[in-house]
């Protein structure tokens, strides 16, 4: 039995794949190309996949990833083609390879996001998101598995964005939390347009990069 | 493809997959290398109209022509919807986003009446004018098919072309004119009387209709040398008809998320409420070897790992158990499990248990459809009580403790003793899990008791019968209740508001296009969900045009009235659903076409069962 970590991109019509309809997705991908993976051997039998790291819906990813078990040698590379031929183009398997690190261990993870607004030109919301990201404290409702909706302080999180002003509108890329121990959504900042300036900003995101905690990329 | 103003609102609805596309195995063409672009509508959700069989048919068998770009268009469910009408969006199609405003066909499939309302409401979101004579332009051209264009009427108003009968010849044939008329510069009127002579075409603007004073039909005369009686259309060859060796595969969720074969057409069995059971006779099998190619192909091409063989009635496959062999051969080891719906009381033999291995414990579903041997027979239905038990006892005995029973209530000659007969009836199949040797240890047993309202329909020996009123229905779904004295039975019913509007566009004539028209003015749609549908609001409609609904919903019409659905011709003859309705009243039953024929008139075809050596 061999573990492998499958790369991923999933962009197009695809980002509108929510996580569990990606799931049965892959399966169905996985069982199409009879690639010989691991069985669950519980009531209901199904081949075992993983996502180590669960992408938002809408969310463009261009490094996504999903572990599976083989139960004998079979090349990566006819994995990637194999997958590649039973999978929707907007998902495109790129690399296949041993995992190096554990699932557990991703800290953070980078995005692109790219901001536009029909209410406004792109110099003023360029002006405004300067200045909603220099404010001393951004405040804004977060929902909670357990507690409900709280309201946290994002600033922090956002301290080291950087914005660019380009033909189309503003980009920003920042680099939050992400893993199994905390969680910031970069549309926690679209909600926060919305509260300091009450403007429907849209958010196009595209999750770039995975890190540890020491910022080395996630392998 | 996604448009970029359909973009911006994904994230603000619910389930964005369903507006997309990007599915594996759709069918991108180039927009400029095509003749022809139609818009397959399906009138309903995304989830459910993917689930629909004909549908996955005709879009392959249209885009296998090179020169026919076919794509798939859903109903926007309501925060959709809004978004649209607030931004501006017309009605676009999946695979390449664009609107269908100026596509050359928009194609409707007709399932249920309440889903009249979603059909204009599509075209209105499409920015195409609703009525047939407002759209003047040889473009755009509006057809409808499936079984609800059995009684095109309601209609009639809206839709240029119906097609009658199965599509997979007539619809290629009615594009390919179109096609023709096109390069020379003909009008639509044109076109129109052209289809209209080829066989399986309605175009209900070359018919006039007059009515009595009473508002029954007086005439129904054909224009334009229309024909006077329009003949179905169907596929005879089953092996040799097209079938798809892919399907589009959902990213999101469906209702029936799996492959399918269709192992046969039509029914043996003429139960006397059903209207499948009619329009598609005769019934014509595929054989097992077509079966099981069709199915392995399907699942190697989707990656489905269970595959559905669907039919009316599956265990009256003659050789269903050679069939299940078969497929196991190969879907054991590539773990593809079967799934055999539409199964029925008198078919669920051991033999059959033992190769669906996969059923799921979760829950047993027949329908016995009447509580009373004397109903069952005026029904036809053949399902004998001891039969029941014996299926039950075998469930039990095989670790089921849940068992679903389907009924319909305000059948024909219905008395309350009848009504009373579902819940003695359910009470016995309670009573037989006790008696069971080998029930599980330690388990309580659950009947649950479904009753829908009976909604006569066009082509069966009921045609003629008035509905219940809704107080009757109602009254009659409390006694059942009040019948009921066991926790161990659950009791469910349908809602009968519903059955009556289904009752009223069912058996409708032309009159009725008037309210619809109004509907989709007032912006209704979805009827089939008790979201949005409501009775009194349809009322109120019918109220305005002066049009009493009881008149088509709880009328008995008489055996000499014209019909508004008369001049279709499905096979089975008039006089034939006649005699049909004459011996349902005498509660004598007719043997199923295998055992002997009736002379229901489909032997005319000259196939499938009609034929068969007995």
């Amino acid at each position: 039995m061999k573990d492998v970590r499958v790369w991923f991109t999933k962009d197009d019509e695809c980002r509108f794949i929510s996580h569990l309809d990606l799931n049965r997705c892959m399966l169905r991908a996985l069982h199409k190309s009879r690639i010989p993976i691991w069985h669950t051997e519980g009531f209901n039998v199904h081949p075992y996949a993983t996502f180590p790291l669960p992408l938002s819906l809408g969310f463009r990813g261009e490094k996504e990833c999903m572990d599976i078990r083989l139960v004998e040698d079979y090349s990566y590379s006819d994995i990637k083609d194999k997958l590649n031929s039973c999978l929707p183009t907007g998902i495109r398997v790129y690399d296949v390879r041993e995992p190096v690190m554990k699932a557990k261990e991703i800290a953070f993870a980078s995005f692109k996001i790219k901001l536009s607004c029909e209410d406004i030109s792109a110099d003023e919301l360029f002006k405004l998101t300067n200045e909603l990201l220099s404010k001393d404290e951004i405040l804004v409702d977060k929902k909670t598995k357990k507690k409900g909706v709280r309201e946290i302080d994002i600033k922090p999180y956002f301290s080291d964005t950087k914005t660019e002003r380009n033909i189309g509108g503003v980009i920003i890329r920042c680099t939050l939390p992400a893993g199994s121990v905390t969680n910031i959504n970069p549309l926690l900042l679209q909600k926060a347009f919305e509260k300091y300036y009450d403007i429907d900003v849209y958010f196009d995101v595209t999750k770039k990069e995975l890190f540890d905690k020491k910022m080395k990329a996630f392998e | 493809m996604i448009n970029k103003d359909v973009e911006k609102i994904l994230l603000k609805v619910q389930k964005p997959g369903r507006y997309v596309g990007g599915e594996l195995n759709s069918v991108i063409k180039n927009k400029d290398e095509v003749d022809v672009r139609f818009a397959f509508c399906f009138p309903d959700t995304y989830e459910i109209g993917m689930s629909h069989l004909g549908m996955k048919i005709l879009y392959s068998l249209f885009n296998e022509v090179p020169y026919i770009w076919c794509e798939r268009v859903f109903a926007p469910w309501l925060d959709m919807e809004e978004l649209m009408v607030e931004r501006n969006i017309p009605l676009f199609a999946l695979e390449s986003g664009d609107s269908i405003t100026d596509f050359d066909f928009i194609g409707f499939t007709l399932q249920y009446e309440l889903s009249f309302s979603n059909v204009l409401n599509m075209l209105r979101l499409a920015n195409i004018p609703i009525k047939s004579c407002d759209r003047k332009e040889l473009s755009r051209i509006v057809v409808a098919g499936g079984p609800c264009a059995c009684n095109p009427e309601p209609l009639a108003d809206f839709i240029d072309i119906f097609f009658i009968g199965e599509g997979e010849e007539v619809d290629l044939e009615v594009i390919e004119l179109y096609r023709q008329c096109k390069k020379d510069n003909k009008s639509k009127d044109e076109f129109l009387r052209l289809a209209s002579q080829i066989k399986g075409v309605y175009v209900p603007a070359l018919y006039d209709v007059e009515y009595n004073d009473d508002g029954t039909i007086k005439s129904f005369t054909p224009r334009d040398n229309a024909p006077e009686k329009i003949e179905k259309r169907l596929m005879m060859d089953m092996d040799n008809s097209y079938y798809p060796e892919n399907f589009v595969v959902p990213n999101i969720e469906i209702v029936h998320d799996r492959a399918v074969s269709e192992i046969f057409r039509g029914c043996i069995r003429g139960c006397r409420f059903c209207q499948a059971g009619f329009l598609y006779r005769p019934v014509r099998e595929k054989s097992v070897e077509t079966i099981n190619k069709q199915c392995h192909t399907l699942c190697n091409n989707t990656g489905y790992d269970e595959v559905s063989l669907s039919s009316l009635s599956s265990s009256d496959y003659t050789d269903i158990i050679g069939l299940l062999t078969t497929l196991n051969t190969w879907a054991d080891s590539e773990k593809v499990s079967i799934s055999l719906p539409s199964l029925r009381v008198d078919g669920f033999s051991d033999d059959i248990l033992e190769k669906i291995k996969t059923v799921r414990k979760s829950g047993l579903t027949f329908a016995p459809e009447a509580g009373t041997q004397r109903l069952r027979d005026v029904i036809n239905k053949n399902v004998l009580e001891p039969e029941l038990m014996e299926t039950c006892s075998k469930a039990f005995n095989s670790g089921w403790t849940k068992v679903k029973l389907y009924f319909m209530i305000g059948l024909p000659t219905e008395t309350y003793e009848d009504v009373e007969g579902i819940a003695h009836l359910a009470q016995k199949v309670v009573n037989e899990y006790y008696h069971c040797e080998n029930k599980p240890k330690g388990k309580s047993v659950t009947v649950t008791i479904s009753t829908a309202s009976f909604v006569p329909k066009p082509f069966t020996p009921f045609q003629w019968y008035g509905q219940n009123n809704r107080e009757t229905l109602m009254d009659k779904q409390l006694h059942l209740k009040d019948t009921i004295t066991t926790k161990k039975i659950n009791y469910n019913y349908h809602d009968a508001d519903t059955s009556f509007l289904e009752a009223v566009f069912a058996r409708g004539d032309r009159k009725l296009c008037r309210i619809l028209e109004k509907a989709c003015e007032k912006g209704f749609h979805f009827d089939g969900w008790s979201d949005c549908f409501s009775l009194d609001s349809w009322l109120e409609i019918f109220d305005e045009c002066g049009i009493d609904p009881d008149f088509y919903a709880l009328r008995d019409r008489d055996y000499d009235e014209i019909l508004p659905w008369d001049f279709l011709d499905y096979g089975v003859t008039k006089d034939f659903l006649r005699k049909e309705c004459e011996k349902a009243y005498k509660d004598t039953t007719t043997p199923h076409c295998r055992l002997k024929c009736s002379n229901c008139g489909a032997n005319r075809y000259g196939g499938g069962v009609c034929f068969e050596r007995r």
